[in-house]
């Protein structure tokens, strides 16, 4: 059975087809990359899958159940985490207090009035121990605003990894970033798909290659292939429409 | 060494009654009793303001509301204090929680103005009530409380107290989970969501909160003046109330406190000195808002 399963789903604003009768589904334990030109689609189709936007049509089924009408927050609660394609993280904090307010979302309910937070020492330990994972536990008390590029696209990753999600929505997590950069959030993924499923979505395709089981792609909100790298390469369709340019490189 | 000032001020406050008594100084005690209830007011929405990131600007409702519950109530004959302040604080919590559920669902200019909408709505609603006195306001005679009589110094006491229990309840509550996340909703909202709060709950929450605090004050703005009128619900009064947030510092825990107590001195003062007194708080704010952002309490910060 899948993990997370898209059915016809589509999505439009006002007169333009965004998502378009998308079907896509993702198996337990597989790294999924679904990549696309510019506008295909694809954080239309993340924004979907995570409720942030209501679908035109069709249905998002995640374990078997159908949560199309989910509200975004009760997603997260059953195990759906995402990162953000621009970096989106609380600036003005540090390290340590963004985890620990990923990590409180899943551990009881936060309508507590009265006692203090900070004396919950077991939010620390949790924090702690996922910047270890992505290799922050030096900068745990850094402001996020000081870290660097490569740091905070780190943290985005942590953030949804603190909530301890079954499938893990990863945005481009390469965006912006350099060689080394790259190569280091290609280890952190690979390191994260031994216990986790990860859709990824990602432009840059030696990643994507190197990385992923199957590969959808996702085009004018379609998807027009999917299958296993070698059979994506193959095909002649998704050539044209859009690895020709940059699939030479790959 | 962190309590010593607020220690001593607050010895100050309890020591003034009899002082004033004795040195003919009463008129003062007065004015502290108006700037502990506008103290209470503007810390109500600081809360949402400032630690919420909700820019209401209809706080003079629930405010107004909890004064002419007073005044209407013990014009209907129901006198006892106890039954007045339950009902004005759940009457205020409840206006703020229907305000909330449709505002909330805005965001930036929109918000603002629906919430002054909403307030204005209120306003001319209690100005067609021509049996509790339209435009020309009411009477709000002193209810009892059976364990004392209220009279200017109990008044003062009990405000200081009211006043004082509302800040440490505010203070556990900005330090607790709910307050945490209070404020990490004001910083991203689209994060907070991604991680699994209901945002939309928390921050109805806090408006609730605020709103029914508010009430409260304007029960104190009720027993001080023992007078209400439509003035207390106008926009200008909700402007009074975001102007000493601004003041006193927006998202600064003492910024409700200070802008209240300053804002108040400086238009006694002006007052006393010239008519155009609108024209030196303006300045003043303007200043505050130019050179210091966070306000008077973020000045006195940076100083200590």
């Amino acid at each position: 059975m899948s993990l997370l399963e898209l059915v016809g789903l589509s999505r439009h604003f006002g007169g333009l087809l965004a998502v378009n009768n998308c079907s896509l589904s993702v198996a337990p334990g597989e790294i999924h990359a679904l990549i696309g030109p510019n506008g295909a689609g694809k954080t239309t189709l993340i924004n979907l899958i995570t409720g942030v936007l209501k679908p035109s049509g069709g249905r998002v089924r995640f374990q078997g159940e159908d949560i199309t009408h989910l509200p975004a927050h009760l997603r997260v609660h059953r195990g759906l985490a995402r990162t953000f394609q621009i970096t989106n993280l609380f600036k003005n904090q540090t390290v340590r207090a963004n985890l620990e307010l990923a990590v409180q979302a899943r551990s009881g309910s936060s309508f507590r009035f009265w006692q203090p937070v900070a004396r919950e020492k077991h939010l620390t330990e949790a924090a702690l121990a996922v910047a270890e994972q992505i290799g922050l536990a030096q900068r745990f008390e850094v402001v996020v605003g000081q870290l660097s590029h490569g740091e905070q696209r780190a943290l985005e990753v942590g953030l949804a990894l603190a909530s301890r999600p079954k499938l893990l929505l990863l945005d481009e997590p390469m965006a912006g970033m350099g060689l080394e950069e790259s190569e280091k959030m290609v280890e952190l993924i690979a390191r994260l798909a031994r216990k986790h499923t990860i859709l990824l979505v990602e432009h840059d395709m030696g990643a994507v290659f190197r990385l992923a089981q199957r590969i959808s792609v996702l085009v004018y909100g379609q998807v027009i292939a999917s299958g296993s790298p070698a059979e994506i390469r193959a095909n002649p369709e998704v050539h044209k429409a859009y690895l020709g340019e940059e699939g030479d490189t790959a | 060494m962190r309590w010593f000032f607020p220690m001593v001020l607050l010895s100050l406050l309890l020591a003034f009654p009899p002082i004033a008594a004795a040195t003919g100084l009463e008129f003062y005690q007065g004015l502290l009793t108006k700037i502990m209830v506008y103290a209470l007011a503007a810390s109500s929405l600081n809360l949402i303001l400032g630690y919420g990131g909700m820019v209401s600007f209809g706080h003079a409702a629930y405010f107004g509301l909890g004064a002419y519950t007073v005044a209407i109530l013990m014009r209907e004959g129901v006198t006892s204090a106890w039954v007045i302040w339950v009902a004005a604080v759940g009457l205020s919590g409840l206006l703020a929680l229907l305000i909330g559920v449709i505002s909330l669902r805005t965001r930036g200019v929109y918000f603002i103005m629906i919430t002054l909408a909403f307030a204005q709505m209120i306003y001319y609603l209690v100005v067609s009530f021509k049996q509790y006195g339209g435009e020309d306001g009411l009477r709000a005679r002193r209810p009892e409380f059976g364990l004392f009589e209220l009279n200017d110094t109990t008044l003062y006491y009990l405000t200081l107290g009211v006043l004082l229990a509302a800040l440490y309840l505010m203070h556990r509550l900005v330090h607790s989970r709910f307050g945490r996340v209070l404020q990490a909703i004001r910083e991203n909202e689209s994060r907070a969501l991604a991680l699994g709060y209901p945002v939309f709950r928390f921050q109805l929450v806090a408006f609730v909160l605020a709103g029914a605090i508010a009430g409260l004050a304007g029960v104190l703005m009720a027993h001080y003046t023992q007078y209400v009128s439509p003035s207390l619900l106008a926009w200008q009064q909700s402007g009074h109330l975001m102007m000493m947030v601004i003041l006193g510092g927006v998202g600064q825990f003492w910024g409700g406190v200070l802008g209240a107590a300053v804002l108040s001195l400086v238009e006694e003062v002006l007052q006393d000195l010239t008519i155009h007194w609108q024209l030196g708080v303006g300045v003043i704010l303007l200043l505050i808002v130019l050179f210091a952002p966070q306000g008077l309490a973020g000045l006195l910060r940076r100083k200590v």
